[in-house]
C-alpha cells in the first residue's frame, strides 16, 4: 500500500525510477559506502533548502553534520527518512535496489533507517519500558501485535538497552516524568532497540548539562561501528569530542568535508562561521 | 516469557477488578432480569446497547485519538439490518395482509427489492448488521486515513457521512421505509416481541454482549496493539518513523469500532421496536461522543458508565422538562472538559481511593501492563463506583 502524501514539496517531481541501477553503486561499494545521497534538491516556495546535495556515508562511521542555522541539515534528514520528497535527486542504500525517495516513512524505517528528532519525542504517557517495546525491531504488523506477547529474547534486549542508557530503575515510570536529558537518552535507547543500520540524530545535546553531554558522547561513541551514525550538532566542543569525519553544510550544499581540524582550517568554512568560535 | 493468550486474559484485571466485573455480570445477567419491573426492562436494555456503542467510540476516540461524530450511522445500519429481518418476520400479519412489508405495499411495490433478499434469515441479518457497518467504515476510513485527514477535519466529514446517510434513508425510494423507518415488529426468531419473557431475554443478551465487548476491548487495549494505538494518538509521525504503518492500525480499530456499533444497533432495535433515519441525525452521533466524554475517555468502563449515566439523566429530564434536555446536554459538553477532563471515571478512582482511606491520586487510569504482574487496576475499581 503506497500512500500519496501531503509532504512538503516544491515544484512537481521529475520522473524518478523506482529502482536503483546496481551499476550506480558498484564503484562506491568497494569503498564501504552504505548510504548514498545523490544530487538532491528541495525547494520550499522557490527557496532552495537543499541544492544539488550529494553525500556518501560509510558503513559503521560516525559522521558529524554541522552548518549554520538554515543550512539544510534537518531538511536532509527529512529527505532521507521520507518525510520530505525532494524535487530531484536520489537516495539509496548500497546493495538495495529501492529508491528511498519514493517510499513512505514506515517503509524506510523498516529498511533500517532510524531517526531522532531535534526535540525529544518520547511517548509521555507510556512507560519507559513500553517506549522501548514499541521501538523494538520487528513485529510492526497489526495482528501480530494483537496476539503476540514479548518473547524472552526481546525482553532481554530491552533490559540490555535499559542498562546502556542507564534507565533501569526508571523502567516502569511514564516517560513524561523523566528529566530532559533522560528523555534524550530514552530516545537514543529507542533507536538502539529499533536496531537500524543508519541512525540520524538531530541536535542530541541541546539543553543538556555538561555531565549529560559527556554521557551522551559515550553513548553515541558506543553506537558507531555497529551502526552508521549521523549527528547534527551546533555545539562545537561536543562535535570535537566525538567526531571523526565532519561535513559542513551551507545553503543547501556540502561546503567542506574532512577531519575536524581540516574543516576548521578551511577558509570557506571560517568565512561562513565568521564570528562563531569554531 | 511467552505467555499464552489465556494467561494474558486472566491478567486483564487484578483480583479486585475481576470481582467488580463479576459483580456487574451477576447484576446484569441475574439480579436485574429477575427484579426489574417489566416497563423498565426495554429501557435499561436500550441503555446497555448505548454502553456497547460508547465502548466502541472509546476505542477509536479515547485510545486512538480520532473523534468520530458519525458513529450513529453505524449504529443505525446495524439496527436497519435487524429491522429488515423483523419486517419480513411479520409475514402476512401486517395491516395489508401482504407478504411484503406494509410500506412497500403502500408504495405499490410488487416484489421485494434485491437488497432485501436473504433478510428473512436471522443469521444472515445478524451477519449483515456487523458486516455492512464494517465494510462502509473500512472504505470510508481507508480513503480518509490515506489522505491523512485528521482531527477536526475528520470529525466534520464523519458528520457529513451520517447526514448524507440520513438524507438517503429519508427517501421512500431508497427502500427502507422513508422517514417512518421500520416498525410494527411482531416476532423475533419465533418469539413474540410483546412477551415480557422475550424482552427479558433480549436484556440478558444485551448484558452478555456488553460484558463480552468490554472484555474483548480490554484485551485489545492491554495488548501491544493498544499501546501502538495510544502512541498513534500521541505522536503519529514518530510512530511512522519507528516502522509502523499508522494507516493499518487506524483502519483496524476504526472498522472494529463500527462493527461493535452495528452490534449495538442490532440489539437496540428489537428492544425499542423501531428504527428510522432519526438515529442518523448528526446530533445523535454527537450525543454518543458526549457519553464517552462524560464517562472518561480511554477508560472503557468509564465510557460504558457514561452512556448509562447520561441516558439515565436524559430519561429523568425528558420526563420532567423535555424542552430543557438539549440545554443540559449542551452545557454538559461544554462543562465536562473544564470540570472533569477525564470524565466521571476519574472521580470514581478518587472516590475509591478515599473510601480505602488512601491519598487520592487523580492520575489517568492506565491499563496494567499485560507482560508483567498486573498491579492495581484503577480503571475497574474506579468505574465500578459510578455504576448506577
Ligand atoms: N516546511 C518548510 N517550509 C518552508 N521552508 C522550510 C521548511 N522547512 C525548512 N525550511 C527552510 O529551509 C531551510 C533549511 O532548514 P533546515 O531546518 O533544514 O535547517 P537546519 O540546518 O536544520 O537549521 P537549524 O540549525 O536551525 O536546525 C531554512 O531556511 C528553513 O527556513
Ligand atoms: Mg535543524
Amino acid at each position: 500500500m503506497t500512500t500519496p502524501r501531503k509532504t512538503q514539496r516544491g515544484s512537481a517531481r521529475q520522473q524518478v525510477s523506482r529502482t536503483v541501477d546496481p551499476a550506480r553503486y558498484d564503484d562506491v561499494r568497494s569503498r564501504g559506502v552504505l548510504l548514498c545521497v545523490d544530487n538532491v534538491s528541495v525547494s520550499f516556495d522557490g527557496f532552495k533548502a537543499l541544492n544539488n546535495l550529494s553525500l556518501l556515508l560509510e558503513e559503521g562511521e560516525l559522521r558529524c553534520l554541522i552548518g549554520p542555522n538554515g543550512a539544510g541539515k534537518t531538511t536532509l534528514q527529512d529527505v532521507i527518512t521520507g518525510k520530505t520528497r525532494p524535487d530531484s535527486g536520489s537516495v539509496f542504500l548500497v546493495g538495495d535496489p529501492r529508491e528511498l525517495t519514493l517510499l513512505s516513512e514506515h517503509e524506510i524505517a523498516r529498511l533500517g533507517i532510524g531517526r531522532k528528532f531535534q526535540k525529544p519525542t518520547v511517548f509521555a504517557e507510556h512507560t519507559v519500558l513500553e517506549n522501548l517495546e514499541l521501538a523494538l525491531a520487528g513485529g510492526k504488523g497489526v495482528f501480530g501485535s494483537l496476539w503476540r506477547a514479548l518473547r524472552g529474547e526481546q525482553r532481554e534486549r530491552i533490559d540490555e538497552v535499559l542498562r546502556i542508557i542507564g534507565l533501569v530503575e526508571h523502567a516502569s515510570r511514564p516517560a513524561g516524568a523523566l528529566s530532559h536529558g533522560q528523555k534524550q537518552w530514552l530516545e537514543i535507547g529507542m533507536l538502539l532497540a529499533q536496531d537500524p543500520r543508519v541512525l540520524l540524530i538531530d541536535e542530541p545535546v541541546a539543553g543538556m548539562t555538561h555531565q549529560e553531554m559527556e554521557r551522551t558522547a559515550e553513548l553515541l561513541d558506543g553506537l558507531a561501528g555497529k551502526h552508521t551514525v549521523v549527528v547534527v550538532e551546533h555545539d562545537m566542543d561536543f562535535v570535537r569530542s566525538i567526531a571523526r569525519r565532519v561535513t559542513v553544510l551551507h545553503e543547501g550544499s556540502v561546503l567542506a568535508e574532512g577531519s575536524m581540524d581540516q574543516v576548521q582550517r578551511d577558509p570557506r568554512v571560517v568565512e561562513v562561521y565568521l564570528g562563531e568560535s569554531c | 516469557m511467552d505467555t499464552s493468550i489465556l494467561a494474558r486474559f486472566v491478567r486483564l484485571h487484578d483480583r479486585r477488578g475481576w470481582t467488580a466485573f463479576g459483580a456487574c455480570a451477576v447484576l446484569l445477567l441475574l439480579v436485574l432480569p429477575l427484579t426489574l419491573p417489566d416497563y423498565l426492562v426495554p429501557l435499561l436494555g436500550k441503555f446497555l446497547c448505548f454502553a456497547i456503542a460508547a465502548i466502541a467510540i472509546d476505542l477509536i476516540w479515547g485510545f486512538t485519538g480520532i473523534l468520530s461524530l458519525g458513529h450513529g450511522v453505524f449504529f443505525a445500519l446495524g439496527g436497519y439490518a435487524i429491522g429488515m429481518y423483523l419486517m419480513l418476520e411479520i409475514g402476512t400479519a401486517g395491516v395489508y395482509r401482504s407478504n411484503l412489508p406494509d410500506f412497500m405495499v403502500f408504495l405499490d411495490w410488487k416484489e421485494l427489492p434485491w437488497f432485501w433478499r436473504g433478510f428473512d434469515n436471522f443469521g444472515f441479518a445478524v451477519l449483515m448488521a456487523l458486516l455492512v457497518p464494517g465494510v462502509i467504515a473500512f472504505v470510508f476510513g481507508y480513503f480518509a486515513f490515506r489522505s491523512r485527514i485528521r482531527g477536526v477535519y475528520f470529525s466534520i466529514i464523519t458528520q457529513a457521512l451520517t447526514y448524507a446517510a440520513m438524507l438517503l434513508f429519508f427517501r421512500n425510494e431508497t427502500g427502507f421505509g422513508g422517514n417512518n423507518g421500520l416498525t410494527d415488529f411482531k416476532h423475533i426468531y419465533g418469539y413474540s416481541l410483546s412477551d415480557p419473557a422475550t424482552k427479558t431475554g433480549l436484556f440478558v443478551i444485551s448484558g452478555a454482549a456488553l460484558l463480552l465487548v468490554y472484555l474483548g476491548s480490554r484485551y485489545l487495549v492491554c495488548s501491544k496493539l493498544g499501546r501502538v494505538l495510544r502512541a498513534v494518538r500521541d505522536d503519529e509521525a514518530k510512530v511512522r518513523f519507528m516502522g509502523y504503518d499508522p494507516l493499518r492500525y487506524k483502519l483496524f480499530v476504526w472498522t472494529l469500532s463500527a462493527v461493535l456499533c452495528g452490534l449495538a444497533g442490532a440489539l437496540y432495535v428489537p428492544q425499542v421496536g423501531i428504527i428510522n433515519p432519526g438515529e442518523m441525525q448528526p446530533a445523535a452521533s454527537i450525543e454518543m461522543a458526549i457519553w464517552v466524554a462524560v464517562g472518561g475517555r480511554g477508560t472503557l468502563f468509564g465510557a460504558a458508565a457514561g452512556a448509562l449515566v447520561v441516558n439515565g439523566a436524559k430519561s429523568v429530564f425528558t420526563g420532567l422538562a423535555p424542552e430543557l434536555w438539549l440545554y443540559v446536554l449542551g452545557a454538559t459538553f461544554v462543562l465536562i472538559p473544564v470540570l472533569a477532563p477525564r470524565g466521571i471515571a476519574a472521580y470514581g478512582g478518587v472516590l475509591a481511593q478515599l473510601l480505602r482511606g488512601r491519598r487520592a491520586v487523580a492520575d489517568t487510569p492506565r491499563p496494567p501492563e499485560p507482560d508483567r504482574e498486573a498491579e492495581e487496576s484503577v480503571v475497574t475499581e474506579g468505574s465500578a463506583e459510578v455504576r448506577p
